[in-house]
């Protein structure tokens, strides 16, 4: 007993496994005064003892149940044999191959104090005679403190192993992340917004929003599962479809190329499903194909709609392409918003099982379209987490949010003088460029505004205050607003000489000049406040139908009277 | 749970769930089947994207071969997952009658 004592103190010491497997044999071999001896280890995945013979060979494995080791692990009991050559339990292959004798051996289960299986340990040929009853009683108590001492080894390696698996995966993590868009690309008249929150370290959702010649592309893509998988493929799909546009690939050839490549590579039962879009930020147009990837939303700011898509494609690897069917085109108005979603958001369960769904993310963006993307994209993120209310978030969510800016107004002010015309031109060629507005409709503008505001100075001879000129955009056009303060009313949408009130004057004020404009314009509205001693008249210009064909027109009135 | 299993002139019959969870089981099933088959989902309740994916692995084997799988007894909730995944366009689909 006093040498079990002396052993339980070595083996208090090693932290490895095969540091401590030595000293559980050389504790064992000098209690039991025994000539040799091994430890298996118990693989209950596999339901198999392992011994580690060395570093560098592959280990020997025996099926729990044959010979006497896998007997020992079994029966969970000890193992006395004085002959072994009697004993059909006993494979002569190891000595065959070593060129050992085994002469008796004494087999024991490790059994730690959780009643867990850790191994077996077999003692061979015991100095000058076979191991008898008083062997059989050390080995067991000597047992009993080895099993503890290799289990608490195993466990403390688990965890190293699990803490450097940690490590790695937060660098996949970091890798992961830089392929996102470090910041939103800045599309004027636009607001994108993206972002992704994967459901472990990595997630098989990824995003992107980039700059190419042919406009702004906007990609969401899903793979099957998520994890470190996943993650690489999708990882994979980003990068190939952000090289294939920056190489000048159109959308269909991008999809293509990608889908097929991704065929031949990805596991039989893998797949992605991703949007690809390329918006065109002058025509407003996105172009889009969707490889399962569904459903994208495009709220309408116009009537507070949202209007739901449908794939065009199956998701991407899940077989060969070789034709497309037709891109969708959603034409974005002023304040609308085109919504790509992962189904981590439409498929979040809350306790009751019941998912968030379509209409909680369209009522979202009904109450918060008219904040930034950033901001709707933490709205649906907060309601998704309130609505979660402490359900687990188990797939990755990623958000794409692209949206065109709502009908914006500019406001300059400008002299009471002929000489102000030019800095009014450069007004409206501003804001036409910065909000993107048909350069088509530019002539008749300029036009109407040089021949109200020449009126304003001309007639207005008793003021000295300044000319207000507001341009609002609105759909597939714009409205410019003229206020003229410390005046007499003078509206011009009826006729000039009917007005009796104005100041003498030999000259009649541009008759032809405002016949013309009711002809240019959409609509001319007069509108004077009594109080204030102002004059507002407001006019609205759009293209038509097509924006080419209201080009035309425009450039057909460009002639000045 | 989920139950696999041949039915009535050799349509094959899938019942429950397909999640993540059965989808080995319905996996190793669908690999021992050859030539042109249909699987009648009208006791399917459910499926996942890891169940698509068990369909479409078997699609892929069975279209190598000159066969298909073809779906048979569709519900309008799963032909909503088969259209909104574009998997419409990689299987014939009998809506439920």
């Amino acid at each position: 007993m006093e040498a079990i004592l002396g052993v339980t103190s070595a083996l208090a010491a090693p932290f490895d496994l095969m540091t401590m497997l030595a000293e559980v044999v050389n504790a064992a071999k000098q209690v039991l005064d025994a000539d040799r001896g091994s430890v298996w280890l118990y693989d209950p995945n596999a339901d198999e003892l392992v011994l580690e013979v060395a570093t560098g060979i592959r280990p020997v494995r025996v099926r729990a149940g044959t010979g006497l080791a896998g007997t020992c692990a079994r029966e969970r009991k000890i193992i006395n044999v004085p002959d072994c050559y009697a004993d059909p339990r006993f494979d002569p292959a190891v000595d065959k191959a070593s060129g050992y004798r085994t002469r008796c051996m004494l087999t024991l289960p490790l059994v730690d104090h959780k009643d867990v299986l850790v191994g077996v340990m077999q003692v061979l040929n015991k100095a000058g005679g076979v191991f008898d009853d008083d062997d059989e009683v050390l080995a067991t108590a000597l047992a009993a403190q080895c099993a503890v001492a290799l289990q608490r080894v195993r466990m403390t390696e688990a965890l190293i192993e699990g803490e450097k698996m940690q490590q790695e995966l937060q660098v996949a993590r970091t890798v992961q992340m830089s392929t996102f868009p470090a910041t939103m690309p800045s599309v004027p008249g636009y607001d994108a917004y993206g972002t992704s929150r994967p459901a472990e370290l990595t997630g098989g959702d990824t995003f992107d929003l980039s700059l190419c010649g042919q406009g702004l592309v906007a990609v969401l893509g899903d793979a099957t599962g998520h994890g470190i998988g996943p993650a690489l493929s999708v990882t994979q799909m980003q990068a190939m479809l952000r090289m294939a546009f920056r190489l000048g690939a159109s959308l269909e050839t991008a999809l293509i190329q990608v889908n097929n490549q991704l065929a031949e590579t990805l596991a039989d039962d893998r797949f992605i499903t991703a949007f690809v879009g390329i918006l065109d930020p002058v025509a407003h147009r996105m172009r889009f194909h969707s490889a399962g990837q569904g459903p994208i939303l495009h709220f309408q700011a116009a009537t507070g709609a949202c209007t739901r898509y449908k794939p065009t494609s199956f998701p991407l690897g899940a077989m060969q392409l070789t034709s497309l069917r037709p891109a969708v085109d959603v034409d974005l108005q002023p304040g609308d918003i085109l919504m790509l979603i992962s189904d981590g958001v439409y498929e979040y369960r809350d306790a009751k099982d019941e998912q968030f769904g379509e209409e909680r993310v369209e009522e979202i963006v009904r109450a918060h379209h008219s904040a930034s993307m950033a901001e709707l994209a933490s709205r649906l993120l907060e309601s998704v987490q309130a609505f979660a209310n402490g359900a687990p978030q188990e797939d990755d969510i990623t958000l794409v949010l692209v949206k065109r800016s709502a009908a914006t107004s500019a406001h300059r002010t400008f002299k009471r003088s002929f000489d102000s015309l030019q800095g009014i031109f450069d007004f409206t060629s501003e804001v036409f460029a910065r909000e993107s507005v048909d350069r088509g409709l530019l002539a008749a503008v300029d036009f109407t505004l040089e021949e109200l505001f020449t009126n304003m100075v001309k007639y207005s001879t008793t003021s000295d205050a300044a000319v207000r000129v507001d341009i609002a955009t609105i759909d597939r056009g714009v409205e410019v607003t003229l206020t003229d303060y410390d005046v007499e009313p003078f509206d011009v949408t009826q006729a000039p000489d009917a007005d009796i009130t104005l100041p003498i004057e030999k000259r009649k004020p541009g008759g032809l000049g405002l016949h013309l404009i009711r002809r240019l314009v959409d609509s001319v509205a007069y509108e004077y406040s009594k109080e204030e001693r102002r004059s507002r008249i407001t006019f609205r210009k759009t293209s038509a139908e097509a924006p080419k064909a209201a080009a035309a027109n425009a450039g057909g009135e460009d002639a000045r009277d | 749970m989920l139950a696999i299993d041949y039915g009535a002139d050799d349509v094959i019959v899938i019942a429950g769930r397909l999640d993540s969870a059965q989808c080995p089981a319905a996996q190793s099933f669908l690999d021992k089947v050859q030539g042109t088959v249909t699987l009648d989902c009208s006791k399917l309740e459910y499926i996942s994207s890891a169940g698509l994916g068990v369909l479409l692995k078997t699609q892929k084997r069975l279209i190598a071969s000159a066969g298909k799988l073809r779906l048979s007894g569709v519900s309008s909730h799963l032909r909503d997952i088969f259209v909104y995944s574009g998997f419409d366009q990689i299987f014939e689909i009998e809506p439920a009658r």
